[in-house]
């Protein structure tokens, strides 16, 4: 089918206006494919065959505003909604996995995530507003791989794993190997994100989310930390993950504060010197959001109230 | 071009239709329903002006594909009246000036309806985050907040009487 001559891009005529029983919303669009398959096998053959050419669509909140105004460059959807098990959160003995269709809602009402990823539980009700949380989903949040992704630095800290499926079978990324650029992963356009793999982070874990951004709701995160603490008996750091959102390319884990702070009590840390030496690393860009120079000194005070809460927390 | 059949239930009423890939649940509810109460402000999920019930949540038409929908139920603010009775949200916003040019309300509407459906006794806090993915740039939202607390510091049944979502 060829693209009709009214189809200028201009999205706006497709609402008001007197098109009375003439109109047929579809017209203005291209032919277009849509596939909804009922498994994965199927879902990863049809991406094989189509190449490049089809979007992966699960909840729509990102493709709908990045193709807002060329659609029409979208030569078919392969919509992942009835692929069994993609929705669901399931616990096992040493790890949570989750579907990639999971709801930023759904994470925020979870009573699982709420018990163990508290900082990704947070972070996803930050997200937007309600409509975004209803409809976005885990997986898109990812595969978008905004510098601004406010679920990438608790998957992070978490050390999340990702699935990736295709005809040729799968391979478990660490996301630390996973983003590579602003919207930049290392994920092939025949491969199709199956599942989140969080192992369980153990007892005597305790995190921090925090998020500073202009006005509280549909915010586009000027900067994000997310802080994950492990502690032993002793109440010795084990382990410690500072890892910050929007103020790089991809999210950023601080390694150095592993160095400084493993093996010591969490009131024997120079609170300060951490937060500065968080936003010594961090290489922020000046953008409308904010100044480089601003989010360094955020970086610094999020992460010396981040440290305060984890004691406070811990010592109760 | 690849039609794709839906089965959408739209304020208690079944509607098969035959909706091509791209078509958004806004066009769809807009240029063939005609249930022009639901707005297009920004397009691109910002202002909620087109903020519909889906399923029993919030969502923003603008950003759903109506050829996800197949088996869906969706009410927009037609939905809200009963009998020609208005919802007691609807009445509080009358009650309250919560309107004034008015784009914004059938959008606050639908947020504030699909929070007293969950939690029919909503605090302020939560009234202000359930509205808090629509703009309104006439009222200052107080008078809608206000609104929204008249009728969920009432009883339960003052609310009930009005299409509900029942996913079996
Ligand atoms: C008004 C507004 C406010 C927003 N606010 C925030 C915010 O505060 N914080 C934030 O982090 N984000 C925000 N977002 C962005 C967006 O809502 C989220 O990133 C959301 O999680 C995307 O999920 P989705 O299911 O809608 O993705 P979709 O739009 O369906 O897909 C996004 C991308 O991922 C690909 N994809 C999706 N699932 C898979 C899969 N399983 N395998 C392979 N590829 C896949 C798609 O092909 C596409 O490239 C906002 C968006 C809008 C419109
Ligand atoms: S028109 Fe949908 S959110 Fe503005
Ligand atoms: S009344 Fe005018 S935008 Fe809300």
């Amino acid at each position: 089918m060829k693209e009709s001559a009214a189809r200028s891009g201009n999205r706006q005529g497709t609402s008001g206006g007197d098109f009375k029983d003439c109109f047929r919303p579809e017209d203005y669009f291209t032919a277009s494919k849509y596939f909804a398959p009922e498994s994965l096998k199927e879902a990863v053959e049809i991406l094989e065959g189509y190449g490049g050419d089809l979007k992966v669509l699960a909840g729509g909140t990102d493709l709908l505003v990045e193709y807002y105004e060329r659609l029409y460059e979208v030569k078919g959807w392969l919509d992942l909604k009835n692929i069994p098990g993609l929705k669901e959160i399931k616990v096992f003995e040493d790890r949570i996995e989750i579907g990639p269709l999971v709801t930023h809602t759904e994470l925020e009402k979870s009573e699982n995530i709420k018990e163990y990823y508290p900082v990704l539980n947070r972070a996803a009700a930050d997200v937007g507003s309600p409509q975004i949380r209803n409809r976005g989903t885990i997986g898109g949040n990812i595969i978008t791989a905004s510098p601004a992704g406010d679920l990438l630095a608790p998957l992070m800290a978490y050390d999340a794993e990702f699935k990736l499926v295709s005809t040729r079978g799968e391979r478990i990324v660490p996301v630390g190997q996973f983003f590579t650029g602003p919207k930049r992963t290392i994920i092939s356009s025949n491969e199709i994100l199956s599942r989140i793999i969080i192992p369980l982070p153990g007892e005597r874990t305790y995190g921090s989310w925090c998020k500073v951004g202009k006005r509280k709701a549909l915010i586009i995160s000027s900067i994000t930390l997310a802080l994950v603490v492990k502690f032993n008996k002793e109440r010795v750091i084990k382990d410690i993950r500072a890892c910050l959102g929007a103020v790089a390319p991809t999210p950023v884990e601080i390694k150095e504060v592993r160095k400084r702070a493993r093996g010591k009590r969490i009131e024997d840390l120079n609170f300060s010197e951490l937060g500065e030496l968080v936003a010594e690393r961090i290489s922020p860009i000046d953008d409308i959001r904010g100044t480089a120079e601003y989010r360094r000194d955020v970086a610094r005070e999020i992460m010396i109230n981040a440290l305060e809460e984890i004691a406070e927390k811990a010592a109760e | 071009m690849k039609k794709i059949k839906v089965n959408l239930t739209v304020n208690g009423k079944e509607f098969t239709l035959e909706v091509g890939p791209k078509e958004r649940l806004l066009d769809t509810l807009r240029e063939r329903l005609k249930l022009t109460g639901v707005k297009e402000g920004c397009g691109i999920g910002e202002c909620g002006a087109c903020t519909v019930i889906l399923n029993g949540e919030a969502v923003n038409s603008c950003l759903v594909l109506t050829g996800q929908l197949d088996g869906s139920e969706v009410i927009t603010v037609e939905g809200l009246e009963v009998e020609g009775r208005l919802d007691p949200l609807q009445q509080a916003f009358i009650d309250h000036h919560a309107v004034q040019c008015g784009f914004c309300t059938p959008g606050m509407l639908m947020s504030a309806r699909a929070l007293l459906d969950k939690n029919p006794h909503p605090n302020r806090e939560e009234i202000k985050r359930a509205i808090e993915g629509n703009l309104c740039r006439c009222t200052g939202y107080q008078q809608i907040i206000e609104a929204i607390e008249s009728v969920a510091g009432k009883g339960e049944e003052e609310g009930a009487d009005y299409f509900e979502w029942d996913p079996d």
